[in-house]
């Protein structure tokens, strides 16, 4: 259905940490929860309000995200559709506690633990229900990547030698990283191993290259294939489940999330390398008529554009934190939030048919 | 320059010193101090200005006040790069009033331009365009206002802090002071864009390209692409001749960076396949001016029932025999680019494809041949293997061409081999695609092989009619082609199941039409389906009327859909009308007696 296809967003949260309650005097906050599904900001000289398909407040548990947020999406995972779920927001709004939970733990029993960790527990109990329901005629395999974007280069964090890979499209299997490590899974607790091996290669990378974390996107993805032998006739089916963590909203100035500023021109490198985007969104604008655009799409959107508008699942958690002092981030992200609700199953047809009708 | 004394060289350094902090060790900064060296800058410029200060004489008030707002403007520039917006506005501001008397004297002028520059950029941070919109748009006008009154090479603004033998030369000021104005018109161009002054933000677009080239600022690769993607503006215009120019000079551009030696070198390898992709999406660019062109052409020829209007064709011939007396007078409106010998080969180029519509299957053939030549190259790159959606859109655009190609072509039988053509290069992809990941694309593929058919159909009945009476042949082959048409619109239809196989009951806006077309075209089918069984006839005629009652009741019960099939629906209305009586009259002859 139309419903069905829009992108389900949702919004929270995090408590603000001590010093901006103080800092910041009266309360400190720009915002408040209305209900579970409206946010007021305390913009000037009028209040926002933003509405999503569900808000976390700061009291809001683990387990109470991942139910609202996730649990549907690895559901139809099982049943052959792909899902997505991406953490939004600026640095230290909460993205890796949502995503991972707390940071000084490896260990995925913790009570604290995020979407991710139960996202696996989740997958390998409806595997396991599965494969009891259904005996021997059915079995699984699963595989995960886990990939890292950084500067539009991308990286493997199961293999932390290779260099930069490429992506590239396969007519059965859609998009794929080329090279990239394939580990295969056979319970939540493995899933999760190669999970945090791979988030210390990602912080480890940090240091030696002096990238930090917060610049990259970091992309997990887990391949479900089910193998059904039902008399001679074999059915296989085979999705999957990707889970983002996007690299804090206040360091993609690349993006359409910038606003109306202007590039600067670099003064000593001689090209005004931006030109091209002020000439793509001229195009953009054009009326239906048939164009080729030069510039790619980055690196992340070429990825997940089945999630993006594709045939796919996908949920986005914004993060925002309550201090005002992050005030404009905050807003920025509601903003964001509310374009991406947008975002439909676009599958237009082209179509040429207008009046034909003898 | 007695001002300083001694000191003055000393002045110079350190100013010189503050700029390289600022300009190139800042790049170096750590992540956790990214200003670090910006503060160091700062510091430098603190104490030149008070070593200023210090030395001021009376004779010299000219010189120190243009000295003073050069040290504003790093000042202020350094400001907003640190993020410190209205301290940076109160330096750059100082800056334009000390030069305010004397802007348009040549040691001014390029100091001015740069000062409004970055008031231009500092007010777009804070997202207010039009104050930046007021900065950039004065200091184009102070550009005009001195190359027509002066038009001397101004000194650059780093010469007020140089000592006389270090002074640049006329060659390089010019250069320093043009590159200034090229950044106010490429700020202007996103100004516009933003404010969606579309049609202006073009024409900075294209002239900061112009510049580019002319000050050879720029790389061949990057140029070309921006230019190829301009072309793509002007075609949404429908202005050929300049979308032809913008391409014609980024094949040009782009052949002057195709000259890197082999090399086995993995990096070397790397940048030769990013120039091969790149070559391949200019070639793109190229198929969809074909392809434009052409359809503008069918677009002006056709008549009320889409097919070549002779009288029509007459007409517009007659128009470009005048035009063409006069002699190409409209020519060279737009900016063109490059200097003599770049401009000739760009003109070599353009001679190659007609910018102008071509009326009749001859000049369309041309068009056609030169648009299919770049599928090829095009397809040289992106192979299926690797670039599946890339692929497809080509072999989308081919069958386009063919398309409209056919439009031109008077004989059916040929015109039917065209669409042949397309189906024969479509549905193998069709069948490999899995819409698991490619579901856009697979619909459009459906929908196109549906439509391909569907036209086919048309041809052989067209065909058919011709004779004195439809052999079995022919029969078959009509019969053959519509269900075709139907297994691939039903396959349309299908796709817009949810989980569960259920029709949804409200269509998405961008589905809308083509399914309703697509129910349409089906009812239509099957209305055309030939039998000399009575009994199927009729069922034939059960299921186009399911259809077309489908069409009326959708649009019934969602009258926001009515405008999008107003034709289509009222033909369907009609049929609905007439068909159950045509079936009572059928039934009538199939049991007589009763």
């Amino acid at each position: 259905s139309v419903e069905g296809d829009a992108i389900k967003v949702y919004v929270r949260v995090r408590p603000p940490s001590e010093r901006t309650v103080l800092a910041d005097g009266d309360q400190g906050l720009c915002l408040s929860v209305l209900s579970s599904n409206t946010i007021r900001l305390h913009s000037k000289p009028e209040p926002k309000i933003f509405t999503f398909d569900y808000v976390a407040d700061m009291e809001t548990t683990q387990e109470s995200v991942f139910s609202s947020v996730a649990k549907n999406i690895v559901e139809s995972c099982m049943n052959g559709y792909n899902g997505t779920i991406f953490a939004y927001g600026q640095t230290g709004s909460g993205k890796t506690f949502t995503m991972m939970g707390p940071s000084d733990s490896d260990n995925f029993t913790h009570s604290l633990r995020g979407v991710i960790p139960r996202s696996f527990e989740y997958l390998f109990f409806l595997i396991e229900r599965e494969k009891e329901k259904a005996g021997s005629g059915k079995s699984f395999l699963c595989k995960c990547s886990f990939i890292e974007i950084y500067n539009e280069q991308i990286f493997d964090l199961l293999d932390s030698a290779s260099a930069g890979l490429f992506l590239r499209e396969h007519i059965k299997k859609g998009v794929f990283v080329d090279g990239a490590v394939e580990q295969v899974l056979s319970s939540a607790a493995e899933a999760y191993q190669v999970l945090t091996m791979g988030w210390r290669n990602r912080r480890v990378a940090s240091t030696s290259m002096n990238r930090e974390s917060s610049r990259s996107h970091a992309v997990f993805t887990i391949t479900v294939e089910s193998m059904e032998k039902n008399n001679e006739v074999v059915n296989i089916r085979s999705s999957l489940l990707n889970l983002v963590d996007l690299a804090g909203s206040e360091r993609q100035k690349d993006t359409h999330t910038e606003g109306l500023r202007l590039k600067e021109a670099g003064n000593i490198n001689r090209s005004l390398s931006c030109l091209g985007q002020v000439i793509t969104a001229l195009v953009d604008v054009g009326n239906g008529k048939q164009r080729h655009i030069c510039y790619r799409d980055s690196k992340l959107t070429f990825l997940l554009r089945d999630s993006l508008g594709g045939n796919a699942k996908t949920s986005i958690i914004a993060n925002v934190h309550p201090g005002s002092r992050c005030f404009g981030e905050t807003l920025s992200t509601l903003n964001f939030a509310q374009r991406a609700k947008l975002i439909k199953n676009k599958a237009v047809v082209n179509e040429d048919t207008q009046g034909n009708v003898s | 320059m007695a001002a300083v004394g001694g000191g003055w060289a000393g002045v110079c350094e350190k100013f010189r010193t503050a700029r390289t902090l600022s300009a190139v060790e800042s790049r170096k900064d750590p992540e956790t101090e990214p200003y670090r060296s910006k503060y160091s800058a700062r510091a430098l410029l603190q104490e030149v200005k008070q070593l200023l200060s210090a030395a001021e004489e009376g004779g010299e008030a000219r010189l120190l006040a243009v000295r003073r707002a050069v040290l504003e403007y790093e000042l202020g520039v350094n400001h907003t790069d640190t993020e410190e917006l209205s301290a940076g506005e109160e330096h750059l501001q100082r800056c334009t009033q000390l030069l305010e008397p004397h802007r348009l004297s040549p040691d001014c002028v390029s100091l001015y331009i740069q000062a409004q520059n970055n008031l231009g950029i500092l007010w777009s941070e804070r997202d207010e365009i039009k104050t930046a919109q007021i900065y950039l748009e004065s200091a184009e006008a102070l550009y005009n206002q001195y190359m027509k009154e002066d038009g001397n090479p101004p000194l650059d603004p780093s010469e007020h802090f140089m000592t006389e033998e270090e002074k640049l030369t006329d060659q390089e000021r010019s250069k320093r002071f043009e590159k200034a104005y090229t950044h106010t018109l490429y700020y202007l161009a996103q100004v516009y864009q933003h404010l969606e002054m579309i049609e202006k933000a073009a024409q900075y677009c294209h002239t900061t390209l112009k510049r580019q080239l002319e000050y050879c600022g720029y790389y061949p690769v990057e140029w070309a692409l921006n230019a190829a993607t301009l072309s793509q503006y002007y075609l949404s215009k429908q202005c050929f001749m300049e979308a032809r120019h913008c391409l014609a000079a980024a094949s040009v551009i782009f052949s002057q960076a195709g000259q890197v030696p082999s090399a086995e070198d993995n990096e070397m390898e790397q940048d030769q396949q990013d120039l091969r992709q790149r070559k391949a999406e200019i070639a793109r660019c190229w198929i969809k001016y074909c392809l434009n062109l052409l359809q503008s052409a069918r677009k002006l020829l056709e008549d009320n029932i889409r097919e070549l209007d002779p009288d029509r064709q007459l007409e517009l011939k007659a128009q470009r025999k005048k035009e063409e007396d006069e002699k190409e007078k409209g020519r060279k409106k737009a900016v063109l680019f490059g200097s003599s010998e770049i401009c000739d080969s760009v003109l070599a180029i353009e001679e190659k494809v007609s910018s102008v519509y071509p009326l009749d299957f001859q000049e369309a053939r041309e068009i056609f041949l030169v648009g299919q030549n770049y599928v090829q190259e095009a397809k040289e790159f992106f192979q299926v293997d690797g670039y599946v959606t890339d692929h497809i859109e080509i072999v989308q655009d081919h069958s386009a061409l063919f398309n409209v190609l056919a439009f031109f072509e008077e004989d059916y039988e040929r015109r039917c081999k065209m669409h042949k053509r397309r189906i024969d290069m479509l549905e193998p992809l069709y069948a490999d695609l899995n819409p698991q990941y490619y579901l856009l694309i697979s619909r459009q593929l459906q929908f196109e092989l549906a439509d391909t058919y569907y036209e086919m159909m048309d041809l052989k009945i067209a065909i058919g009619n011709r004779l004195e009476e439809l052999d079995s042949h022919t029969i078959k082959k009509i019969n053959s082609l519509a269900q075709l048409a139907i297994k691939y619109y039903e396959l349309f239809l299908d796709s817009l199941r949810n989980p569960d196989k259920v029709f949804p009951e409200k269509l998405g806006e961008d589905v809308l039409r083509p399914a309703m077309v697509a129910k349409f075209h089906i009812a239509r089918l099957y209305g055309k389906l030939i039998t000399s069984d009575s009994k199927k006839q009729l069922e034939n005629m059960q299921i186009s009327l399911e259809y077309y009652t489908f069409l009326v009741d959708y649009c019934e019960k969602y009258p926001d859909a009515v405008h999008v099939i107003e034709t289509e629906l009222e033909l369907s209305k009609e049929m609905v009308g007439l068909l159950p009586t045509r079936m009572e009259r059928l039934r009538a002859k199939l049991c007589p007696f009763i």
